[in-house]
């Protein structure tokens, strides 16, 4: 419908109105330049690097930083990926370790955790949390060294201290059990990211609609189902997106832990399979080129995953506005 | 009064400053990367600083040397230098594994050292054999720094408890040279420990936990090669077969524990066998015996008890019938990017005498690299290195060539696969072959 009352703006108000429009533009965009500063800095420009990288047959054998020099051989690195007769091995360990790690420890562990924190003592709540961020803030290198000397076998290991104590038999427990040892070490660190984000939620419901509900007569079961939960609902879907691409790039307890082995990459993870060819490997002439082949299809998934997660979980929403305060 | 002393102070701090700047402009400044385990390999960079004053005498020049020396992961020390050399930042001198020169001689990190060898008569000396594993497209490209013998350790204590007598743990080393007592009788033997309960099952016989340059002499003893006489990369299927069956055989009879490979280095394989209580048979490295004596069994007497309890031979015959070990000789390189390549190989050169070789030798249990060693007091009045240096006769070495990593990374794949039972020895050949063709291509010839 037509607005036959509206005068038409003037020039100068038009170019005003454009003045302000780009001023509200700028200022947008001026918030934002650092945090793309560091985008195109840290992540866009390493990513076209990589992905020359891949098409090249860069080794330790002819190794240049000058990407002029760098071979072109088009696709062969990948073609090589994909007639690895263990690629497709390494993809499904990698899916399984992100799955199980994901939804054990660092979203279900982490939320258990934090319920449990917050519906104890404050302090003694406080003192639980703090023991839980160890495994994150302690060194990989120690951490892993930890675990080992805890499972090795007899009579070198603390649990198989114990076996032998008590008449057992002994094991070498990483070995025959690789997956519950890599999943459980990195689980543990897994579990203190999504307990900061989850406690901080619950902590920041308020008080009057927890007190309701148990006015109400609910219990502290029906209230975390029914109150709790669906108020952290975001801070949970936040979790499972950040946790399951930080989880598909981490490799270095897995690394220290059991290198991919025993056997035929029993653990073996992509990225971890990117860093053996490209960064590391007992006999040297490491094959950058191809290793990169293989980081390029970690950050592919990695894309896909976040648009996919961002579309299901409507991230949009998410950062509109705090959900919480909403209510 | 007190101001004229102040800069009269300054004056002459200066001036020492400048001074020392001058000197030190006309200074060589030599960088040596070396990599050792502390302290018993530690000559390998240290060598260098004893020798300094006299290099200097005889070049008439001043020198300024930066010795950097660790224990770095090999994959992590031989990723700095690359990336050093990229960056124009490279040591003057990198002490590494002899295949190295396969990858770095084509990628011109390196320079070739033929013309300049002769100019040192301190080479002439060095063993002729290990020359062989310096050579890269028809040059020589580093200068040995040790060598070393890959034996098998055995356990006198145990096989005592098994009833052999003195004489026959004492001939062993003849028997095995001979090729008398074979890698099958090595096995029965360990069957035979574990039957009797001398030793457990699963350590009748170790072989190192991670992959390495060990695992080549298999396939060699079954008459395996890497390279062909053009010096392409190949493969023997039949060798790769006989080689796994063994390894499988072993772990099918018990005599190898399955999970051998992943074993921790320094929390279970070194103490264990050290011991010698627990493993009837280890195959290791020379250099494994100081390193026992130090941190392994120093409570117990050391090397003495080292002596009384582990004896060392070649590793038995296989399928060629002949007794073998492996030598990989560290070699120092010079850098492409060095700026003094002829002061860089005098020090080599200095190092390179009986005098400062046997005192790596002797400490670390490296053996010599010059015929003069042999001669010398020091080096033959040392019972472990003359117990050793006769594997020397019999020894073996990797290829230098820049396909060496994927032919070996697919080679230890089958290894894990005939270990842990997921393949059987012609399965696991044909994932290690399949390996090598999907990497390397039209350059390696399955035969």
């Amino acid at each position: 419908m037509s607005e036959p009352n509206r005068k038409p703006k003037s020039s100068a108000a038009l170019l005003q109105s454009r003045r302000n429009a780009l001023r509200s533009y700028l200022g947008a965009y001026g918030f934002m330049a650092p945090a793309g500063v560091l985008v195109l800095i840290f992540f866009l420009i390493p990513v076209a690097i990589v992905l020359y990288l891949s098409v090249t047959n860069l080794a330790s054998s002819n190794f240049t930083s000058d990407l002029a020099k760098m071979e072109f051989i088009g696709l062969k690195n990948y073609r090589t990926l994909f007639n690895d007769q263990f690629a497709r091995k390494i993809f499904f360990n990698t899916i399984f370790y992100v799955l199980v790690t994901l939804s054990l420890f660092n979203v279900s562990l982490a939320l258990i955790v934090s319920l449990l924190t917050t519906h104890i003592d404050r302090s003694a709540g406080f003192v639980f949390r703090a023991l839980w961020i160890l495994p994150r803030i302690t060194s990989p290198v120690v951490y892993i060294l930890i675990w080992k000397r805890m499972a090795a076998e007899a009579p070198f290991g603390i649990l198989n201290q114990f076996n032998e104590l008590l008449g057992n038999p002994t094991y070498n427990y990483v070995a025959t059990n690789p997956w519950v040892f890599v999943v459980v070490v990195n689980g543990f660190i897994g579990v203190s990211f999504g307990m900061i984000i989850f406690t901080s939620a619950i902590e920041s419901i308020p008080k009057d609609l927890l007190n309701a509900s148990l006015v109400d007569g609910s219990s502290r079961m029906q209230r975390i189902r029914y109150v709790i939960l669906p108020l952290i609902r975001w801070p949970l879907l936040f979790v499972v997106t950040y946790q399951t691409l930080s989880l598909l790039t981490s490799f270095v307890e897995i690394q220290l832990l059991t290198d991919g082995g025993p056997g035929l990459y029993r653990t073996e993870v992509w990225s971890l399979t990117a860093f053996h060819r490209a960064l590391s490997n007992y006999f040297g002439n490491a094959q950058w080129g191809y290793g990169s082949a293989f980081a390029v299809l970690l950050v592919m998934i990695g894309v896909v995953l976040a648009v996919i997660y961002m579309r299901v979980f409507r991230f949009d929403e998410l950062v509109a506005e705090p959900r919480v305060e909403a209510l | 009064m007190i101001r004229k002393l102040s800069f009269t102070v300054l004056f002459v701090l200066l001036l020492g400053l400048f001074a020392g700047f001058a000197v030190a402009q006309d200074a060589v400044n030599i960088t040596i990367r070396c990599i050792a385990s502390p302290p018993e390999e530690d000559w390998r960079c240290n060598n260098f600083a004893v020798v300094e004053e006299q290099v200097e005498a005889d070049l008439g020049i001043e020198l300024n040397l930066n010795l950097i020396q660790d224990n770095a992961s090999w994959g992590d020390y031989k990723n700095e230098f690359v990336l050093a050399s990229e960056a124009g930042e490279a040591p003057d001198i990198i002490l590494s594994g002899h295949e190295d020169i396969g990858a770095w001689a084509p990628a011109g990190f390196i320079i070739p050292l033929d013309d300049v060898i002769p100019m040192h008569s301190e080479f002439e000396d060095i063993v002729p054999s290990l020359w062989d594993s310096h050579g890269y497209a028809g040059q020589i490209w580093g200068i040995p720094q040790d060598a070393e013998a890959r034996p098998i350790f055995y356990s006198k204590l145990l096989l005592r408890d098994l009833g052999w007598s003195e004489d026959d743990i004492e001939s062993l080393p003849d028997r095995v040279a001979s090729g008398e007592f074979t890698f099958a009788d090595m096995l029965a033997t360990a069957e035979a420990a574990i039957e009797e309960g001398v030793v457990d099952s699963g350590n009748g016989w170790w072989h190192r936990p991670s992959n390495g340059p060990d695992f080549l002499y298999y396939y060699y003893g079954h008459g395996g090669e890497v390279l062909d006489m053009e010096g392409n990369l190949v493969v023997d299927r039949d060798a790769l077969v006989a080689t796994y069956e063994l390894l499988g055989g072993a772990v099918e009879s018990g005599v190898l524990r399955s999970d051998i490979i992943g074993l921790d280095w320094s929390e279970v394989w070194h103490p264990t066998v050290g011991q010698a209580e627990t493993v009837l048979f280890a195959a290791g490295g020379t250099w494994n015996w100081p390193n026992w004596a130090i941190n392994y069994v120093a409570d117990r007497g050391g090397d003495e008890y080292l002596f009384e309890n582990i004896g060392l031979t070649l590793i038995p015959a296989m399928g060629t019938g002949k007794a073998i070990t492996l030598t990989h000789p560290l070699t120092y390189m010079i850098s492409s990017g060095s700026p003094h390549p002829d002061v860089a190989l005098a020090l080599i050169a200095a190092i390179t005498t009986p005098e400062h070789n046997n005192k790596h030798a002797i400490d670390s249990f490296h053996l010599g690299i010059l015929n003069a060693q042999l001669e010398s007091e020091a080096y033959a009045n040392n019972r472990l290195l003359s117990s050793a240096h006769y594997m020397l006769d019999h020894t073996t070495s990797l290829p230098n060539h820049p396909g060496w990593n994927a032919w070996s990374g697919a080679y230890f794949l089958g290894i894990q696969a005939v270990e842990t039972g997921e393949a059987d020895a012609a399965g696991a050949a044909d994932i290690a072959i399949a390996q090598m063709q999907n990497e390397l291509g039209d350059g390696i010839t399955v035969r």
